[in-house]
């Protein structure tokens, strides 16, 4: 029963993202593979936004923290993609918990321009420190993801890489939604105080949920470097975390599956409305006062108000059924 | 024993003093009531007591140890609960997750034990009819009640309820008397009671504790409160007839 919601979304997630990537041409399948990324982004943002109600503007950081560690160690210290993923989820886990303890003692807007001072910081130390990082020319020739011989370069096979994991955290996520540990998130979101009075040691939740909201902007990261093979700041900058949230609240905040349509629809919006030009930005911004004003609970919210709606409409007379009568 | 102490407790914000050498005992399964007019300092007492306030000056026992520095949730874990005076639940979860994230501290517990312990407790607390109800859709009462089952769940042995009958109707008002009563009877609780319904508290409590402007001026049974000539002048009316809830 506790796993039935995971597994069905993990199969959900590799059947439609299946179907999908079958008719899909090249470009779109690039765009594809990069909002599948993005949604694994935006899960991990779900984590400390959704469920703990800790607003950050500096998501696009831990991505970056992730992108530029397997970057840094598959070209500079020849690591095997196999080997650098891991180690730089793990370092970038590390750095949340160091960073996490001194800025989750701020609350709310204070919280959020931490978080945005964070990714500026990141920026400035990306851009300037050439030595590790390349500077603003970035980190190129990031070696391809390979299965022995077989690489899973090109769009169509690092999309079963990008899928299969989006698939793995989104049940992951699922799971541990449905768990104490995910109900102890949303306490605290709801009443720090009333979380304290049942025993919930809140700085432990925060960091948790802060700490696994960068494990999966990491792994975000690793396969943004694996897919583009090539990192710069210009990737990581304050502007993607802002995305990532607004792909969050247009998908519906603390549920996965608005995480998955957010990062999705924000994904292939520009190019849907390229034919505008540069004036598709009046048209985004527009799009997205709207869906905060008349959807603040997202497309998934829509789309349960939509299933309340049809279940209170009556039903229609019954046409040519005789009336059982006793 | 006393389960729980306050002693000369000093607790002030700024130049205001909202306790000034309080002490409370309260001993193991005692229902106590602490009465007093608006402002003179029962909250801030309860929130001494949780942690939710730092006292200036004085001792906080639980169970003889001193827990006057101690965090709030460690605190919990040690024994105490606590409702709130205007209820606080939590809105994003159900009835019957609201109160399995209470049941969570025991750590001993998977998903299904921590399920059917909290079913246990809504029942207990006649929820059974609203366990998968969304918060947001139950009435004032019941959101109370939810909050006290909740409370329940962590399994304390010293229950603080501050004003937990403030907007229940009379109806409603009985049930808890009822429920709380049956929750002493059948879990030994100890219970510290801040209350304006007189008829409630008189029903309930063995010891009154009755503060005015953050100073004790009275303690005693109920039958000694109501013929305090100090009580009667600062809180009850010099006219105060006890005649139930």
């Amino acid at each position: 029963m506790a796993m039935r919601a995971p597994l069905a979304i993990a199969a959900a997630i590799l059947v439609l993202g299946g179907l999908v990537a079958s008719v899909l041409p090249e470009y779109y399948l690039r765009l594809f593979n990069l909002s599948a990324i993005s949604a694994v982004a935006v899960i991990g943002l779900n984590f400390a936004f959704g469920y703990a109600g800790l607003i950050s503007l500096g998501h696009a950081a831990f991505v970056g923290m992730g992108a530029y560690g397997l970057a840094i160690l598959t070209t500079a210290w020849g690591w095997s993609p196999w080997l650098a993923m891991p180690a730089a989820i793990v370092a970038t886990a590390a750095l949340a918990v160091l960073i996490g303890y001194p800025l989750l003692r701020l609350r709310g807007h204070y919280l959020a321009l931490a978080t945005l001072g964070l990714n500026v910081s990141f920026y400035i130390v990306t851009s300037n420190w050439i030595g590790l990082t390349g500077g603003t020319n970035g980190i190129a020739r990031i070696p391809e993801l390979a299965i022995g011989s077989l690489a899973l370069s090109g769009e169509h096979r690092f999309l079963c890489v990008a899928l299969v994991t989006l698939a793995v955290v989104a049940a992951l996520a699922a799971m541990l939604h449905a768990s104490r540990h995910g109900r102890e998130m949303m306490a605290v979101r709801d009443d720090e105080i009333a979380s304290e009075m049942i025993g919930i040691d809140v700085t432990r939740v925060k960091i948790t949920a802060f700490v696994l909201s960068a494990i999966c902007a990491a792994i975000a990261g690793c396969l943004f470097a694996l897919h583009v093979r090539f990192v710069a700041p210009e990737d990581f900058t304050y502007a993607h975390s802002i995305t990532y949230l607004a792909m969050l609240i247009v998908g519906g905040e603390g549920t996965i599956v608005g995480a998955i349509l957010g990062a999705i629809l924000l994904t292939f919006l520009p190019e849907w409305l390229r034919f505008l030009g540069t004036t598709y930005l009046l048209f985004f911004g527009l799009l997205m006062l709207c869906i905060l004003v008349f959807l603040p609970t997202g497309l998934v919210g829509l789309g349960r108000r939509l299933r309340l709606r049809s279940r209170r409409t009556p039903p229609p007379a019954s046409v040519g059924v005789p009336e059982m009568t006793s | 024993m006393n389960v729980l102490e306050a002693r000369s407790i000093h607790k002030r914000y700024g130049g205001l003093a909202a306790l000034e050498d309080v002490t409370l005992t309260v001993a193991k399964g005692q229902f106590v009531a602490v009465i007093g007019p608006n402002g003179a300092g029962k909250s801030t007492l309860l929130n001494v007591l949780t942690g939710l306030a730092m006292p200036d000056e004085g001792q906080v026992l639980l169970d003889g140890q001193t827990i006057t520095r101690m965090a709030t949730n460690r605190r919990i874990r040690a024994g105490l609960g606590r409702t709130f005076q205007h209820g606080r639940v939590f809105a994003r979860l159900n009835v019957l997750e609201n109160v399995m994230t209470g049941a969570a501290i025991r750590g001993d517990l998977n998903e299904a034990g921590l399920r059917d312990a909290a079913m246990e407790i809504i029942e207990q607390m006649g929820l059974a009819d609203v366990a998968f109800d969304a918060i947001d859709s139950l009435s004032y009462g019941r959101r109370r009640m939810v909050e006290l089952a909740r409370a329940l769940a962590c399994r304390p042995h010293v229950l603080l309820l501050d004003e937990p009958a403030a907007g229940l109707n009379s109806g409603e008002v009985d049930q808890l008397i009822e429920r709380l009563t049956a929750l002493r009877a059948t879990h030994g609780l100890a219970i510290v009671l801040i209350e304006h319904n007189m008829g409630m508290v008189m029903r309930l409590a063995e010891r009154i504790f009755v503060l005015n402007f953050g100073c004790r001026i009275a303690e005693g049974t109920p039958a000694e409160i109501q013929a305090d000539p100090a009580v009667l002048s600062a809180y009850l009316g010099e006219g105060y007839v006890h005649a139930g809830v």
